[in-house]
């Protein structure tokens, strides 16, 4: 009867028990490919009068996604 | 400030300054990681031109070296320039 051999994972992106934590940071700089778009607006009121209103849209992308927006191949950017 | 209050909220002056050292070191911190991932991205998909690709490595590192100085000097280590958001996890790798 053979002795069991351990197999060790060296893969440095798989983490089999899960206890790595992802920063936040990490999956901003993935979703910056794609581009998000942020919308708010506050309105302040005073007795039910609107008073003055804040609209905001902000887009966060990255700088090569917005530049190669409707091509097919990457250009460099500036 | 009433007594259960002043238990759950540490308002002292040099607690606050503080605090919001670290927070807007953190946010710098985080828009510097985030560059230097874009960088790194634009490194993989060829997008940087070649004599720009030191250069911009080498500001990456001295932005590096400069958060290094800033946290010193308000006698933070690079280790609290972290946020737990809890659920969401950290705002910057723990390493």
């Amino acid at each position: 009867m053979t002795s069991a051999s351990e197999i060790t994972w060296h893969d440095s992106d798989f983490d089999p028990r899960g206890t790595d934590r992802l920063a936040l940071v990490d999956l901003l700089d993935r979703v910056l490919a794609g581009g998000v778009v942020l919308a708010g607006e506050v309105t302040l009121s005073v007795a039910d009068v609107e008073l003055v209103t804040i609209s905001l849209r902000a887009l966060i992308t990255s700088a090569s996604t917005l530049l190669n927006q409707g091509t097919d191949t990457p250009r460099p950017g500036p | 400030m009433s007594p259960e209050l002043s238990r759950r909220l540490n308002a002292d002056p040099e607690s606050v300054e503080r605090s919001l050292v670290t927070l807007v070191l953190t946010l710098v911190e985080l828009l510097r990681e985030l560059m230097e991932r874009q960088a790194l991205r634009r490194v993989d998909d060829g997008t940087l031109p070649e004599e720009k690709v030191e250069e911009v490595g080498t500001t990456l590192m001295a932005l590096d070296e400069h958060m290094d100085e800033l946290a010193e000097h308000f006698g933070l280590t690079r280790r609290d320039l972290n946020i737990d958001l809890g659920p969401l996890g950290p705002l910057l790798p723990d390493d």
